[in-house]
């Protein structure tokens, strides 16, 4: 997380476990940087024990390379904050088989 | 990644500078061509069907003008990545509807294991950065373009 005074009262983190088998890639992915989109809030991703990446960004969200069962850490920052970590966890605790063509 | 294993899978044969077709299905089609013509591919038919099969889940258009359609297959021996660019931009429905000017091709045989996402996530990674994509728009040649992935993943 940025150091700087990011931690304002709004700022809220949430630890969830990669539930899709084949990680947070294809479907899965563009799900949840789809659902990033739709919410106001300034919202990160990212492991345990490194800096996170924009929740909004395909690219950052590749690059994280995250399997299924590993465990992701959510930031939330802004006035929709909690419904934005509600809809992230719940794309992440979806399982694969679950997630529609379109 | 180390420099070997990008050597291994990023020759200097796979980096093509020769401008692709500027639609994404034809796109795909001449990356995987060159991937071909390097000895890399054993069926190229089940390889463009793992590929496209993929794209339909959906797209690889992961933004920032960059495209990394990508397949686990058996049709190919060893992790291939074939690099080219257009000049132009392609239409990669992209999420940030920015056009694809740097394209990969990612091929892993099927049972690669996590081999596949571990070069998919270094890609991405090292291509988040703005000093990369732009020196991969400039390289005028394959070795600078290898020199340029190499530096950006060790």
């Amino acid at each position: 997380m940025n150091e700087s005074h990011d931690t304002t009262p709004q700022m809220i983190q949430r630890t969830v476990t990669v539930v899709p088998e084949e990680g947070l890639h294809a479907r899965p992915a563009s799900a949840f940087v789809e659902a990033a989109n739709e919410y106001e809030a300034d919202l990160q991703v990212g492991p345990p024990d490194a800096d996170p990446v924009d929740a909004r960004s395909m690219l950052g969200v590749t690059s994280l390379g995250a399997k299924g069962g590993d465990e992701l850490v959510l930031y939330a920052d802004g006035a929709d904050a909690e419904a934005a970590l509600d809809a992230l966890e719940d794309v992440l605790s979806t399982p694969e088989a679950e997630f529609d063509d379109e | 990644m180390d420099e070997s294993t990008i050597d291994q899978v990023l020759t200097e044969d796979l980096i093509v500078l020769a401008e692709p077709p500027a639609n994404k299905p034809d796109a795909i089609e001449y990356m995987l061509d060159i991937a071909v013509e390097a000895g890399r591919v054993t069926d190229r038919a089940t390889a463009l069907e793992a590929v496209l099969e993929r794209e339909k889940q959906s797209t690889t258009g992961v933004g920032k003008g960059i495209g990394i359609p990508h397949a686990k297959t058996d049709a190919v021996r060893e992790p291939t990545v074939v690099f080219t660019r257009s000049t132009e931009g392609i239409d990669f429905d992209s999420m940030d509807d920015q056009p694809a000017k740097l394209l990969f091709l990612l091929l892993v045989p099927a049972e690669g294991g996590e081999e596949h996402l571990s070069i998919l996530s270094s890609l991405s990674r090292a291509l988040m950065h703005d000093e990369v994509r732009e020196d991969l728009l400039a390289a005028d040649s394959s070795a600078a373009v290898r020199d340029i992935i190499v530096d950006a993943l060790t």
